[in-house]
């Protein structure tokens, strides 16, 4: 499943949290050109270097379908940052 | 013998009740059985995560202990180390001439990706603890 949306913590040392939600999908649509740039320099770079494009876009998808669940938290004293993939 | 079979022989013994009261009780039990058990003998069921867990009482920069908390799913892992198996022969040559010029002397494209496949697929059991007065590690999958 396509990760649908991620959340971003930051405790700042006063306490005070700043949540960032990022809805993914919508995120990708409106980036969309840039992303269309995207992989025609990863196709680019991929007959440069010899290597199978197909296979890279496939496994970059894989990537992309496997971080949802993802959690990465980071603490240190009255600081914290919270990345959640969902 | 479980428990129960054991206290109605001992009813036998003592008894307090006939043989034919302990074989109805005896079937009873062997008819409770199967319902009992499938739950006791299900298969563990197989994780899904990697965790990471560090824990430090150290103060760096007077801003308190620290502590870190990493969950990835081993799907992804799986994924990133199918994607590393395109990284093509030339570029892996350079990170091996650069590992050895660090003191690391490892030979990158002898690492298959059906052996860390193999890798990961171990992991399930792993559980790592390190324990020291000012931090903690560990490493495990749920």
């Amino acid at each position: 499943m396509i990760p649908q949306l991620v959340t971003v913590r930051h405790r700042r040392p006063n306490g005070r949290s700043l949540p960032l939600y990022i809805p993914v999908l919508p995120v990708l649509l409106v980036l969309s050109p840039l992303l269309l740039l995207a992989v025609l320099a990863v196709l680019a770079a991929c007959l440069t270097t010899r290597v199978n494009p197909v296979g890279v876009l496939r496994r970059s998808g894989q990537l992309l379908w496997a971080l949802p669940g993802t959690r990465i938290e980071i603490e240190q004293g009255r600081t914290a940052v919270l990345v959640s993939v969902k | 013998m479980n428990e129960q079979r054991r206290q109605v022989l001992q009813m036998l013994a003592e008894g307090r009740i006939t043989p034919d009261e302990a074989e109805r009780l005896i079937d009873a039990l062997d008819r409770e059985q199967p319902e009992s058990s499938p739950g006791a003998t299900r298969a563990k069921p197989r994780p899904r995560y990697l965790r990471v867990v560090v824990s430090s009482a150290d103060n760096f920069g007077g801003d308190g202990p620290g502590r870190v908390n990493v969950r990835v799913p081993l799907q992804l892992l799986r994924a990133g180390v199918r994607l590393a198996s395109l990284i093509p022969p030339q570029a892996l040559s350079k990170v091996n001439a650069e590992l050895n010029k660090s003191g690391i002397p490892i030979d990158l494209t002898e690492l298959k990706p059906q052996h860390i496949e193999e890798l990961i697929e171990q992991l399930d059991d792993i559980t790592v603890d390190v324990d020291q007065p000012d931090a903690k590690v560990q490493v495990f999958c749920e």
